[in-house]
């Protein structure tokens, strides 16, 4: 997607953007259906590029957990060995609504700033 | 060389360096993480059909480092706890935590170091005072103003007993503050506060 455009400075600007975005896109993949984190994983790469190392994914799903925006349960699984599925809870679909449209206005902004630099990069 | 117990042994000295990492987080807490990622390495790898040593490689790299994600575990839960905790032990150590993520976290360690170091020096003096009272006080001499022992003959003690309710009172409160402060500034540590009706990200109208 994006062009590498140097060394450092701009990967570690990418890992804060992504960093920002992993919180919502993992409650959005949770705001259909339950789903264990590997679920969430596969949802996650199948709609983004967000994720580096897949094991970060699973300390962020243990705070919103304590944070009250998702809930979990152990169930035994047909693999042989038995999967934590999580689920929005009531307060977790509020934050994550207020987020979403959030993170809508908030593209569309900067969208329209810089417009003009794709523009330019493309001639 | 794909033998499955050479496999297995990947698999174990994986999960045994995470829970070495994860060293400072409940044993309850522990064992579910270690569950459910055993969960993930076994998933991947019968997704992957036949498992070879690479594969298996590939996996635990895609997962990450143990070291590294242990760590993102403990700020959590440490800040967490210390955010509602009267320990200035375990409040240090959450602001520690911290230091180690972000220059804030640094910064309010240092400052967490200095009240408490400032808060026991006052209890201390207060109560040296009452074991050796013509040793201990508060002295002015021209270098300035010091609490303890003095050795310049031209200081003079300002205080007096005083110093006993001085140091005892404003150490106590000096405790209690840098404690209280200390919590209110993890607030902002990367953790974020449970949900409420005014979340920090609504949008601007």
């Amino acid at each position: 997607m994006a062009k590498n455009v140097g060394p450092d400075p701009a990967e570690n600007w990418e890992k804060q953007v992504r960093k920002g975005w992993l919180e919502l896109a993992i409650l959005a993949s949770l705001w259909e259906e339950q789903l264990y984190g590997l679920d969430i994983l596969r949802r996650l790469e199948a709609h983004s590029d967000l994720v580096l190392a897949e094991g970060t994914i699973y300390p962020i799903l243990s705070r919103l957990k304590r944070d009250g925006l998702i809930e979990s349960k152990w169930v035994e699984s047909e693999a042989g060995h038995p999967r934590k599925y999580y689920w929005l809870t009531a307060a977790g679909r509020r934050r994550a609504a207020v987020m979403a449209r959030y993170a809508s206005t908030f593209l569309t902004r900067i969208q329209a700033l810089i417009a003009p630099l794709l523009w330019k990069e493309e001639r | 060389m794909n033998h499955p117990e050479r496999l297995q042994t990947k698999i174990d000295a994986y999960l045994m360096q995470l829970r070495r990492s994860l060293g400072e987080l409940p044993p309850e807490e522990v064992g579910e993480i270690l569950q459910e990622i055993r969960g993930h390495i076994l998933e991947r790898a019968e997704a992957s059909g036949e498992l070879t040593e690479e594969r298996l490689v590939a996996i635990l790299k895609a997962l990450g480092r143990p070291e590294e994600i242990a760590p993102l575990y403990q700020a959590e839960s440490l800040v967490a706890r210390a955010r509602t905790s009267f320990s200035p032990s375990l409040v240090l150590r959450g602001a520690l935590r911290w230091a180690m993520l972000s220059v804030w976290g640094f910064a309010l360690f240092i400052a967490g170091l200095f009240g408490y170091g400032l808060a026991l020096g006052l209890l201390f003096s207060g109560l040296g005072k009452i074991v050796a009272p013509h040793e201990i006080g508060a002295w002015l001499s021209p270098h300035g103003l010091s609490i303890g022992t003095q050795s310049d003959p031209g200081a003079r003690e300002v205080l007096g007993w005083w110093l006993i309710p001085v140091g005892l009172g404003l150490g106590s409160v000096l405790l209690v503050g840098t404690t209280r402060f200390v919590r209110w500034a993890l607030r902002f540590a990367k953790i974020r506060r449970p949900t409420g009706p005014r979340s920090p990200v609504s949008p601007r109208p």
